[in-house]
This record gives C-alpha cells, sequence and structure tokens, in this order.
C-alpha cells in the first residue's frame, strides 16, 4: 500500500532525468527543480510515515544474482531521508540564484550535465538509505560517488578542480573497495548479501574486524581522521550549491553506513566503542585545528565538517559504550545526540556553505584575507553566515548548543560505568570536546570578523552588492528549520527515541521512566534558551531606554592618535590564528616561501613572501606511502613497455595457462 | 535566589577591594571601595562614541555580553539554594552562555576594523579556549565524585564521605580562581593597567566602547568576578546551615579579592607567547583532582 504511488513517481523521476539534455538551457533549472520536487514529495510521504513507527517494504523491483531487491523504508532510513530531501531542497533553491552567472557561459551540455548529476545524485542518496542488499548498495554507493564527483567538476576549466575530483573519485573507490570487501566476506560466511545475513554473521563471529571494515569503508565518506584526505580539496572545488549538499548530507550517509551496522552488532560492544570515541576525538580536535588557521574559508568549512563528524562519532562511541555497559540511558543520550547532531549539522553547514557561496559569487575569491567589511554591502548574508557560526559553534540559544548538550550529558551518564579505562577515556573526552568548542568560537570569529566586518583589505573588481532574494530564501528556510531544533528539542528528540527504540529492538529496553533526569533538562532547554532571550531582551530595551536622549557621536577608530591608517593595518586572518598555529607546529605543517635577503644588498627590491599550511596526513602520511609504492612498483616498468607484441604474448600466455591447468584439472 | 543576592553584593566591593589592596601595597590610601561602582554609574550618565568603521554588531555586542553574564549567573547555587535555574548539565549551559558573551565581545573588537583590537581579540579567544578543558575536567572529576551532574547537587554532595575531598576542594580552587583570572583578564595573564595598547589583552578590545555599553562590559566584568568567587566558595560550604555558610561566603571572597589584589601588586605579567602553555597547565591540576577522585573512589584497585 505504502509504495504504490512512490514507485511510478521515482521511475517518473528516472525516466524523465534524460529528457533534460534536449530541452532548452532556458528551462533546464525549472524542469530539473520540478523533478526533485517530484522525488521529494514521493520520499518524504513515505518517510514520514516511518519515522512514526511504520516501517515500509516495497514489492520486489529488480531481481540482482536472482535475489529480489526491495526497498525498506524503517525509522533510520526515513530520518536520513528526510535530512536528504531538505538539503537537496534548499541546495536546489539556492542553486537557481548561483548558476545563474555560469549558466550564460557554459555550454547547453554542460549545463544539462549538472542537473543530470545532481536529480541522480539526490534518487542515488535515497536509495542508499533504502536498499537492503549488498551487491545493490555497492551499485547505488557507486552511482552516489559518479555523479557526486561530476557535481564537484563541475568548473571542469580549471585545473585544479580537476585534479580535486580525481582525488575524490580515487579515494571513494577506495571506501567502495573497502565496503566490498566487508559484503563479500559476509556473503563467504552466510551464502546471503542481504543486511539480514549481517546477524548471522554477528551472531557466530567476531564482531571487531568486520565492523572495523565497514567503519573504514563508511569513514573514509565520512571523513574520520585520517581518512579525511578528500574533503578539504572536494569541497573548496566544487560549486557552493554543491559543498553545501556534499557536507550536508553525503558525508552524513558515512554515519548511516556505520548506524546500519551498529543495528546488527551482537557483541564487543565496549571495545568497539572505545575505538571509536577515540578516533573520534581526535578527528575533531584535528578537524577543528586545522579549521582555524585556513583563510580558504571554503576549505576552512570543510575541515569543520570533519570537526563535527568527530562530534557526531564521539555520539556512536557512547552508544556503542551504552550498549555494552546495558545502560539504556548512554545508549539513548549517545545515539540520540549524534542522530541529533547530524540533523543538526546538515542544517548549520549548509547554511554556512551556501551564505560563504554567496560572498564567493559577490567576490570571486576564497581568500579571507582578501576581504573585509562586507557586512554593509551585504547585510542578509552576514546575519545568515553569523547565526551559522553561532550554531556551528554550540552557542544557546541555537540548535548546535541542543545537540552537543545531548552528547555531553551522555559523557557525564557513561561517568557512572565502573571501569577505570572508560571513565578516563570519558574524562579526557569532556575535554576534547570543551577544547572543540573553544576553537570553533576561535575559527569562526576569526572568519566573520575576516570576511565580514572591519573595512575592505583590498579594492575588488567588482563592487559586491547583496546577493538574489532566490539564494536568500533557501537560507531562511534553513535558520527557520534551525530555530524549530532550539526551541522545540522535543519533538525531533521524541521521533530519534522512537527510531533509537526500533533500532535497539531486542538489546536494549527503553527506560520506563523516559530518559529520567536528563530528558527534563534537555526538554527544558528551550525554556532556558527563552529566559536567555529575554534577559537580552530587557538589557537592550533598558540601553535605547537609556541611550534616547544621550548624545550619540560618530568617529574614526582609535588607533593610537595614529594619523594616517589604511584599512591593511587591519588584523588579517592568519595573524588572528598564528598564536594558536605556532604552538601546534608539530601537526599544522607550515610551509613558507620567500627569498632571504642577502649580505649584499643594501637596497631590496620587490619581494614576495608566502605562506600556506599542508594537511598534516595528506603530507607526511600519504604521500609518503605513495612515494614508497611508486618505488617499488617501478620495478615492474619492464611489463608496460608499450610494444604491442608483448601485449600480446601475454595474452596468449594467460590463455594457455588457464588451458593447461583446465587439462591438469587443478582449476576446475 | 540567595545566590543571586549575594553575587550582586559580592559584586559591588570585590573589584574595589582588589584596587585598595594593590594602593596598600604600592604604598598610598588608594580610592574607596565602592569607586568601580561610581565609576559605571558615571558611564552611564554618558554619551557614546561609535567608530564609523562598525556595524550593528558593534551596537549589540556589549548587551549580549552582558546578558550572557547574567544568564550564567542565575544558574550559580549558594549551599543548599539552588540558582533560579537548575538542571542536569547546568555546568555545561554555564560554560556556553559565558562562551556566547565571549563570541560577541571578539567580533565586535574585530569590528572597529583596528590592529589593537583584533590582536586583543585573538589572544582572548585562544585563552580562553585553553582554560576550558580545565574547568570541564574539573567539573566532570566532581561529578564522577558524586554521581550528581547539576552545579547545587555536586557541590552540596562534595563533602560527603571524606575528608580528601577538602584536598581536592583547594586544588579546585586553585583551577577556578585561575580561570577566572584568565576570564577576567587579570594578572598574571593579562595587565589591566598596562598602557601599551601592544601588550593588552581585554583592555585592547574595548579600546572603542563608550559610555552605557563600556558601562555593561565593565559591570559584566564585575558580575563574572563575584560568579567564580561564589563557585570557590561553593566548594568548602556544602550542606553548613546558613548562620554560617554566609559569613563565611563573605570571608572566603574577601579573602579572594585580598589574594587578587596581593599577586597583582607583587607579579609581573606571564609572557604573552608563554600565557597559553601555562593556562594549560591548569588542565593538568584539573587531571590531578581528577585521579585524586578515583582514588576516593578506590577505583584504582
Amino acid at each position: 500500500m505504502a509504495f504504490d504511488m512512490e514507485i511510478p513517481m521515482l521511475t517518473v523521476a528516472i525516466i524523465m532525468s534524460f529528457a533534460v539534455f534536449f530541452i532548452p538551457k532556458k528551462w533546464q533549472y525549472l524542469f530539473g527543480l520540478l523533478l526533485h520536487l517530484d522525488v521529494i514529495i514521493a520520499t518524504s510521504m513515505l518517510a514520514l510515515d516511518a519515522l512514526t513507527g511504520a516501517s515500509a517494504q516495497s514489492p520486489a523491483l529488480v531481481y540482482l544474482l536472482g535475489n529480489p531487491i526491495y526497498l525498506v523504508v524503517d525509522g533510520l532510513s526515513a530520518f536520513f531521508v528526510l535530512i536528504v530531501n531538505f538539503t537537496i531542497l534548499t541546495g536546489v533553491l539556492y542553486a537557481g540564484g548561483y548558476l545563474k552567472p555560469y549558466a550564460e557561459k557554459k555550454l547547453k551540455a554542460d549545463m544539462a550535465l549538472h542537473y543530470f548529476s545532481f536529480l541522480w545524485f539526490h534518487i542515488s542518496m535515497l536509495l542508499v538509505c533504502t536498499v537492503r542488499d549488498g551487491l545493490a548498495f555497492l551499485i547505488v554507493w557507486e552511482i552516489m560517488s559518479l555523479s557526486s564527483m561530476m557535481l564537484v567538476i563541475f568548473d571542469h576549466q580549471n585545473p585544479k578542480t580537476l585534479k580535486a575530483g580525481i582525488n575524490y573519485l580515487v579515494q571513494m573507490h577506495l571506501s567502495i573497495t573497502f565496503l566490498a570487501i566487508g559484503f563479500i566476506w559476509v556473503y563467504a560466511e552466510t551464502g546471503s548479501f542481504g543486511f539480514d545475513a549481517f546477524l548471522t554473521y554477528f551472531g557466530s563471529n567476531s564482531n571487531i574486524w568486520l565492523f572495523l571494515i565497514f567503519f573504514t569503508g563508511f569513514g573514509i565518506k565520512a571523513g574520520f581522521v585520517p581518512l579525511h584526505t578528500w574533503l578539504p580539496h572536494a569541497h573548496p572545488a566544487a560549486p557552493s550549491h554543491v559543498s553545501g549538499v556534499m557536507s550536508g548530507v553525503i558525508v552524513k550517509l558515512g554515519i548511516y553506513g556505520i548506524f546500519r551496522v551498529v543495528s546488527y552488532l551482537k557483541a564487543d560492544f565496549l571495545l568497539l566503542g572505545e575505538i571509536v570515541v577515540s578516533i573520534s576525538v581526535l578527528t575533531g580536535l584535528y578537524g577543528i585545528l586545522n579549521a582555524a588557521i585556513r583563510r580558504d574559508f571554503k576549505q576552512m568549512l570543510a575541515y569543520c565538517t570533519i570537526e563535527n563528524i568527530g562530534i557526531i562519532g564521539i555520539g556512536i562511541g557512547l552508544g556503542l559504550m551504552g550498549l555494552g555497559n546495558g545502560s539504556a540511558v548512554l545508549y539513548y543520550l549517545g545515539f540520540g545526540g549524534a542522530l541529533l547532531h547530524v540533523l543538526n549539522h546538515s542544517l548549520f553547514k549548509s547554511l554556512l556553505f551556501y551564505s560563504a557561496g554567496s560572498v564567493y559569487q559577490q567576490t570571486h575569491t576564497r581568500d579571507m584575507d582578501k576581504l573585509g567589511g562586507l557586512i554593509r554591502q551585504m547585510p542578509n548574508t552576514a546575519i545568515l553566515f553569523l547565526i551559522g557560526a553561532l550554531a556551528i559553534g554550540g552557542l544557546p540559544p541555537f540548535n548546535g548548543f541542543v545537540s552537543e548538550f545531548v552528547l555531553y550529558c551522555g559523557l557525564l551518564e557513561g561517568l557512572k560505568s565502573s571501569d577505570i579505562s572508560q571513565i578516563t577515556l570519558l574524562v579526557f573526552t569532556l575535554a576534547g570536546l570543551s577544547i572543540i568548542g573553544g576553537i570553533s568560537v576561535l575559527t569562526f570569529t576569526k572568519t566573520f570578523g575576516t570576511i565580514f566586518l572591519g573595512s575592505e583589505r583590498q579594492p575588488l573588481d567588482h563592487k559586491p552588492t547583496e546577493v538574489t532574494l532566490i539564494m536568500l530564501i533557501p537560507q531562511y528556510l534553513i535558520v527557520a528549520a534551525m530555530l524549530s531544533v532550539a526551541f522545540f528539542p522535543q519533538f525531533y528528540l521524541n521521533a530519534i527515541g522512537n527510531l533509537l527504540a526500533d533500532m535497539g529492538n531486542g538489546r536494549i529496553p527503553m527506560p520506563a521512566s523516559g530518559l529520567s533526569g536528563y530528558s527534563k533538562s534537555i526538554a527544558n532547554i528551550n525554556l532556558y534558551f527563552l529566559l536567555l532571550m529575554a534577559i537580552m531582551a530587557v538589557s537592550w530595551f533598558a540601553r535605547s531606554l537609556v541611550l534616547r536622549n544621550r548624545s550619540v557621536k560618530m568617529e574614526t577608530t582609535w588607533g593610537c592618535a595614529y594619523l594616517a591608517p589604511n584599512s591593511r593595518m587591519q588584523y588579517t586572518g592568519k595573524s588572528f590564528s598564528k598564536s594558536l598555529s605556532k604552538m601546534f607546529t608539530f601537526i599544522l605543517v607550515e610551509e613558507k616561501k620567500y627569498q632571504e635577503l642577502r649580505p649584499g644588498e643594501i637596497f631590496p627590491g620587490n619581494r614576495k613572501h608566502r605562506s600556506l599550511y599542508h594537511d598534516f596526513f595528506e603530507n607526511r602520511l600519504i604521500t609518503f606511502m605513495m612515494h614508497q609504492l611508486i618505488y617499488a612498483v617501478n620495478y615492474f616498468k619492464f611489463i608496460q613497455n608499450g610494444r604491442v607484441q608483448s601485449y600480446v604474448w601475454y595474452g596468449i600466455v594467460f590463455m594457455l595457462t588457464i588451458f593447461v591447468l583446465t587439462a591438469l584439472n587443478i582449476l576446475k | 535566589m540567595l545566590s543571586l543576592i549575594l553575587i550582586i553584593i559580592a559584586s559591588a566591593f570585590f573589584t574595589g577591594i582588589i584596587l585598595r589592596v594593590k594602593s596598600m601595597a604600592s604604598g598610598r590610601k588608594g580610592p574607596g571601595i565602592f569607586q568601580p561602582l561610581k565609576d559605571v554609574a558615571r558611564l552611564f550618565k554618558k554619551g557614546v562614541v561609535y567608530s564609523e568603521t562598525t556595524s550593528f554588531v558593534f551596537r549589540i555586542a556589549p548587551t549580549i555580553y552582558f546578558s550572557s553574564v547574567v544568564m550564567a549567573m542565575l544558574v550559580v547555587p549558594f549551599g543548599q539554594s539552588k540558582g533560579i535555574v537548575s538542571f542536569n548539565g547546568d555546568f555545561i549551559f554555564f560554560a556556553y552562555v559565558l562562551a556566547l558573551g565571549k563570541f560577541f565581545s571578539i567580533i565586535s573588537a574585530m569590528d572597529t576594523g583596528s590592529s589593537f583590537e583584533g590582536m586583543g581579540a585573538s589572544r582572548e579567544a585562544l585563552y580562553s579556549m585553553f582554560a576550558e578543558p580545565a574547568f570541564f575536567i574539573l567539573m566532570g572529576s566532581i561529578a564522577l565524585l558524586t554521581g550528581f551532574t547539576s552545579f547545587q547537587e555536586m557541590f552540596a554532595a562534595f563533602h560527603i564521605g571524606s575528608y580528601i575531598s577538602y584536598a581536592l576542594a583547594i586544588l579546585g580552587t586553585f583551577v577556578l580562581m585561575m580561570v577566572a583570572m584568565v576570564e577576567n583578564s587579570r594578572m598574571p595573564i593579562d595587565d589591566p593597567k598596562t598602557h601599551l595598547e601592544l601588550t593588552m589583552v581585554h583592555e585592547v578590545m574595548i579600546l572603542d566602547n563608550s559610555g552605557f555599553d563600556l558601562g555593561l562590559i565593565l559591570t559584566a566584568g564585575y558580575l563574572k568576578f563575584a560568579i567564580y568567587g561564589t563557585l570557590v566558595v561553593n566548594m568548602f560550604i556544602g550542606m553548613f546551615p546558613y548562620q554560617y555558610s554566609i559569613p563565611a561566603f563573605f570571608v572566603i571572597q574577601l579573602v579572594l579579592a585580598t589574594g587578587v589584589g596581593l599577586i597583582e601588586s607583587f607579579m609581573a605579567r606571564f609572557r604573552m607567547s608563554h600565557n597559553a602553555q601555562f593556562i594549560f597547565v591548569l588542565t593538568s591540576v584539573s587531571l590531578l583532582i581528577f585521579f585524586g577522585v578515583l582514588l576516593i573512589l578506590g577505583k584504582f584497585a
């Protein structure tokens, strides 16, 4: 019953997606938007049903190797489906304004390919959340990676973009390799590719290694350190509506995968939980430290995504510990906090990417130290970015605080365990999470302050103006959603609680009193937010009352009585984070390029000083390993010698070998 | 409610006492204890001057900063009496609300487009970030010891069972007072009386604030000192009846204020480049408390 309408609607979208190549350029966007709406309506109805408790299964759609493939929507799938749909919706709306300047320059085929990929990207993400068969999962996962790669290289005339795209493609295939190994392993043990086979597998085998393989595979997508190196390249290279969606949801599908595997786990929860928490804290710290020092604001946001994946991972680890300790409260706080943070992060990160995209569209630079004072030309964008920045730092009264508070409560709840190693880990996590919060305040005050405040640092080619309404509306839509999480957290927490009860079926009982003391303080958090707002309102009112009959004068900024200040003297973003980066030189790799002053040089001419930061893991670890690999592989160069004769000869040898082996009955 | 009244009273004289002690230590008579309040009152009567570079951020920031401190004040308990707002995990809310205020004071400094104020802002962001883990580990350890997670319950149950907890309370006092120094930008982290913009931290951030806004910022600073002082008092009084705990409150606040004054008189500010490391040392003191708690709980067995 549930799938009666959805399957035809999806089919229409899939078939019609090819038509985008044949219609005039003017109508492509509208056509794509309609198809997206079609998909969103079809799947959101289903997901809303499933979220309220009724999971649904479609009739068999296709047969893969003789196995019927169903679409199954349960609470967990529904949660991610809704997040995907909302983020795609805002992304597509935003693209309407963002792509305007490009649409005039680009070929019709380029634009068509972009819209086509975007649609397939959307559909494949929904399918990833709903298929329950290993093979089918790998196929839709691959479609998702390929279509998102096409989106990343939208600006393919730029060689840097292409390079980032290829980097992304290679890393995504590493991810799929791990996943394939995992599925084949289960298949070898149980003879089935269905997800239910996990239950059998985990019931009778060690849970650790298989989980770690899946964790690696999904972790590459999600961006756990040290598997994160694609993120800081792909996000800045992609157009902003794509980076918003990628950061908002595509990395979250890695989290979805981890959740899905976790839901089948049977044993070893404690060890796995401790592993996940440790990796996550390091991920969070590494991500935010790198975010703090970047000058490229889109790269900063990419690193900040890594940080938030770390925060989500802490929640997953806590939930696993809850399963291990048999503590229902910890289970709900950990996984619940993680899921709520998934939702929150998809909201504020897409908001930040969109508003950063607006800045990029107007100024054509991603270097924050070339900007400044944009709050006067782009007030709406500035306010939107500020709201995103406050929320992502977990500051009240915004939604980021709600999910971080749930996670903190989980950490404190975990302290009640009797195991000293767990307690120590959790106390360090507590400290780690607070440092992450502190550095993210530094990061976002720096970014917001440098881009939007002060005065213009360099004259820009075009005078920036506020972006069009069509680009602002989706951002205000996101802000509305964020405020709804902040001020009505009960609604979201109930939905998450239900789906977690469903997911923990048989393993963990929902505590009879709900979440006891915690649920009360979490449920009341909106009241404290309101109180805070009220205090602010009263103080502001008092201030305006007092200032009404006081003199208000405008003067220049105090510059130590120096009479010729200019805007180049402002503090830059780079110097803002310099003292932090100096403290962490062992992990923040800075490269400086400059020419020393030679001893005899009495009248030095113009010279350049350049400094850039490298990613520690990419620069030190992966590059090193690649060099070693290339060195080793060099010895086999003689095989690929470019002579056709040799290649024919290889074929003959291969066939002969097969023939001989079969004839001798060695190969059956 | 009681804590609110006490904090407001304490904030009225805390900074005045520091100034008085400093004057006396340097051989002067010094201003009256309520001079800081008179300063604020005078500022409230003045008009304001804004920099031409600033935007609305600069106008709203002092109000938000002040409100965040007031909100944090409502969370703080006093002995058996809860704060006006008290819930499980309220110390997290306390820290994050203060961070909200800090966020705005930092961006308002960036809003002036000055080279000095950005420098102060960067330092303030860095130092307060390093102070954060010390506070969280301290609170986490007390939560571990007592099994509660709200300020009032944690402090009330702190000294039940073992007297070693008083030793921990002394270490905790050190951590909290140093955090208070960082938060309020006093010696040995920051010298409020320095005259060179390059060596200031907090003072340079508010160079362009004037009139009512500056008054709000100063008031928030006084309140902050009293808030941290009250937290320190809470570490000791536990469930004492009011006839002992309220005098103890004033005695401890007095001792703390005198201590701060003496430190400022006889110590020099740390080197700016070593400040962060120093603040990070606080975290290790917090860890010491954590291990002490583990000892008390017998987890090392």
